[in-house]
């Protein structure tokens, strides 16, 4: 029981880190823009299929290709955005939350006209996992690839904190996610600050879907499929709370893999469900409330 | 008066004409039988093979004098692997060509849709669908299939496992209709050969993680796994049990087992999964026609079912030395008769049913011997292993 126990929370804490890069991204366009853009799904899968071609196509490292699924996805972001939500801005956040599905479904199937319906894999060695010997005498079960992927979102989540932190761009972003008028009237570009939010946001979300493809495999429905646990963890943690994310992430991730203690693994879908559902109707505002940083 | 007879004699023989024709039409009234294969569609490319194998068969038969003694008439629709296209397809074969059989529906949900006008017409429809609710419908003994339902592939995987050594078969199946069914047949199978199931897992295929799941499996300590997957799951449950250290067999369907599959992951982490498939008979002289009619590329197992249709079509009217629908219904398990002469082809069979004898037909896809419901009895299958990234024939029993 314990040894299950250890093995399941170890699970989902590195399940955890690997949603916790989209749900920061996805949370953080909510924190500047007010809606919720569900096309977060599409750019992980773009983000995937950028690192794809850079890994395998001009044979760079994992680590090059991230930064190049972050690129491109926030590159996209940015475009897309332009051309097509930031006209219905006005329109009200429903009206764009419904556009970012549109959106979403579009760029989806782009990307599957463009590469084809089969699954891809990146050109990585598939290593064994590694085995753990615990006191209670049983072995904790881990992939080097599980690990080295915590790595990278962890830097990714102390880069992007540093930049919130320490520059005056991110400094910028927060000023505008907490209180937009007041922002605006310190002389700060509205504008601006909403594509950098895009940028940021969309290329988190496609270096969170390369993490995901990395330990996997990637198809055009790589994104769609975690955009239940994205935006569970996000709306978990406080929609606009870039820390309630990463809080947000990690009982979504370690919530799936615990509830096969009790539930048949078919039903580990449903989690997100529960835990929407359930912080709605007892914290609407989520575990760490709506502030931005 | 000479002159008058002689009008009368004209006007009489002018007007017998019609009948006389026509009685002589009906002893050369032709055979109606009816293609309905994909020409278009998610089967297209399966359809123009078999429709070219059923005019093949159909020639050599009106070459060799016909049926009892009349030619055959194969008219061919478009079902464009649609359900709406293929009823509208079927009616026109069944109420304006009026033919007797339909054959080589392939997609479940045409087969689903064109059986009852099939039925409540008494015309014979063989298949090559495999969807197993297609024999439960109350087809009254109209539908005849070619293609192994999943019962029967279930069975046939249970008892290679057995046979191969497998004691302890756990099962990782993707959220199906069938995979409840599916582990029941397998642990039935095993069991009737002294193994057992120790244990599935269903999962949800948008997962893009199974590590749970492998867990799950591990605690079972299985010797074998029974993978029932899609190739998309497939891929990552192979990676993840690579990772995870399993050691033991890895059996799935060849369906999922594919060329994209072995693409998509490193060969080591592919080597040693065998893969199962309903299999024509590559060594009867059957299979080697509809070779030979296709020019020569291996023949899928649709086109070599097709050749059996037509065949089992033909002999069974022969049979009953009646040309309908019911004649076919009640004839077309008479001319596989285990105790009759084996024959493999129409024309072979037509010979010696007109000599009066019994005939056994086998034909290019396997013995053709059907339960009371429609379906195969038993078929080959081939079992494959990958090795080195691509798939080696193990055997094909």
């Amino acid at each position: 029981m314990i040894a299950d126990f250890a093995q399941l929370l170890l699970n989902g804490l590195l399940a955890g880190t690997q949603l916790a890069v989209p749900a920061i991204g996805f949370t953080a366009i909510y924190a500047v823009l007010r809606f919720p853009n569900f096309a977060v799904a599409s750019h992980a899968t773009i983000g995937a299929y950028a690192g794809f071609v850079a890994n395998v196509w001009f044979g760079l490292p994992a680590p090059a290709a991230l930064l190049a699924a972050f690129l491109v996805a926030g590159v996209v972001g940015v475009v897309s955005d332009e051309i097509v939500l930031r006209r219905l801005r006005p329109a009200g956040a429903l009206t764009v939350a419904i556009a970012s599905v549109a959106l979403t479904i579009v760029l989806e199937n782009i990307v599957r006209f463009s590469f084809g319906n089969d699954l891809r894999g990146y050109d990585l060695p598939v290593l064994r996992d590694w085995h753990w010997p615990m006191p209670w005498g049983d072995t904790l079960r881990v992939g080097p690839q599980q690990l080295e992927n915590a790595v990278a979102a962890g830097l990714a989540m102390a880069a992007l904190f540093a930049f919130l932190a320490f520059t005056r761009t991110g400094k910028m972003m927060r000023a505008v996610a907490d209180n937009p008028m007041l922002a605006g009237l310190k002389g700060i570009n509205a504008d601006v600050v909403a594509r950098l939010a895009s940028f940021v946001g969309m290329g988190l979300a496609g270096f969170g879907g390369m993490l995901i493809g990395l330990d996997t495999s990637i198809d055009p429905l790589t994104g769609f499929r975690v955009m239940l646990s994205v935006f569970a963890a996000a709306v978990v943690g406080g929609l606009g709370s870039i820390p309630g994310a990463v809080v947000g992430a990690f009982v979504i991730g370690i919530g799936e893999e615990m509830s096969v203690l009790v539930l048949d693994p078919t039903y580990r879908t449903a989690v997100g469900f529960v835990a929407i559902l359930l912080v709605l109707s007892l914290r609407p505002r989520g575990l760490l409330g709506e502030r931005a940083y | 008066m000479t002159l008058r007879t002689s009008r009368r004699a004209t006007l009489l023989g002018g007007l017998s004409l019609p009948f006389v024709s026509r009685l002589a039409r009906a002893a050369g009234e032709p055979v109606r039988l009816g293609t309905l294969c994909p020409l278009t569609g998610a089967g297209g490319s399966y359809g123009p093979a078999m429709v070219k194998v059923a005019k093949t068969i159909v020639d050599e038969v009106n070459a060799a004098g016909g049926v009892l003694g009349r030619q055959i008439l194969l008219t061919g629709e478009d079902d464009q692997t649609n359900p709406d296209a293929g009823v509208r397809a079927a009616r026109k074969l069944i109420d304006v060509d009026k033919v007797d059989a339909v054959i080589g529906t392939w997609a479940s949900s045409v087969t689903t849709a064109v059986a009852p006008l099939c039925w409540e017409n008494k015309v014979m429809l063989f298949t090559v669908s495999g969807a197993d609710s297609i024999t439960q419908m109350p087809h009254k003994g109209f539908i005849i299939r070619t293609q192994p339902n999943t019962h029967l592939q279930g069975t046939r995987a249970g008892e290679y496992l057995a046979a191969h050594g497998s004691k302890k078969v756990f099962s990782l199946a993707a959220q199906t209709p069938f995979a409840v069914d599916g582990y029941k047949v397998l642990t039935e199978a095993l069991k009737a050969h002294g193994a057992d199931t120790v244990g599935q897992v269903i999962y949800d295929q948008a997962k893009t993680t199974f590590r749970t799941e492998i867990d799950e499996m591990l605690k079972a300590k299985p010797d074998s796994l029974y993978l029932n997957s899609y190739q998309p799951d497939l891929a990552v449950l192979l990676r993840e049990l690579f990772r995870a250290g399993y050691e033991g067999k890895k059996f799935t369907y060849g369906y999922a087992a594919n060329a994209k599959l072995l693409g998509s992951v490193p060969a080591n982490v592919s080597d040693g999964l065998v893969a199962f498939a309903p299999s024509p008979d590559v060594g009867s002289p059957a299979y080697a026609k509809v070779k030979a009619i296709l020019g020569g590329a291996e023949p899928d197992p649709y086109s070599c079912q097709v050749h059996d249709h037509v065949s089992l079509a033909v002999l069974a009217i022969a049979k009953a030395g009646a040309v309908s629908g019911q004649a076919i219904h009640d004839n077309v398990r008479g001319v596989g008769d285990p105790a009759g002469t084996k024959v493999t082809s129409a024309v072979e069979g037509l010979k010696l049913l007109a000599a009066g004898k019994a005939i056994n037909y086998e034909g290019a896809s396997g013995p053709c011997k059907f339960t009371p419901t429609g379906d195969i009895s038993n078929c080959k299958f081939r079992f494959d292993v990958a090795e080195k990234g691509k798939m080696k024939l193990l055997e094909i029993s």
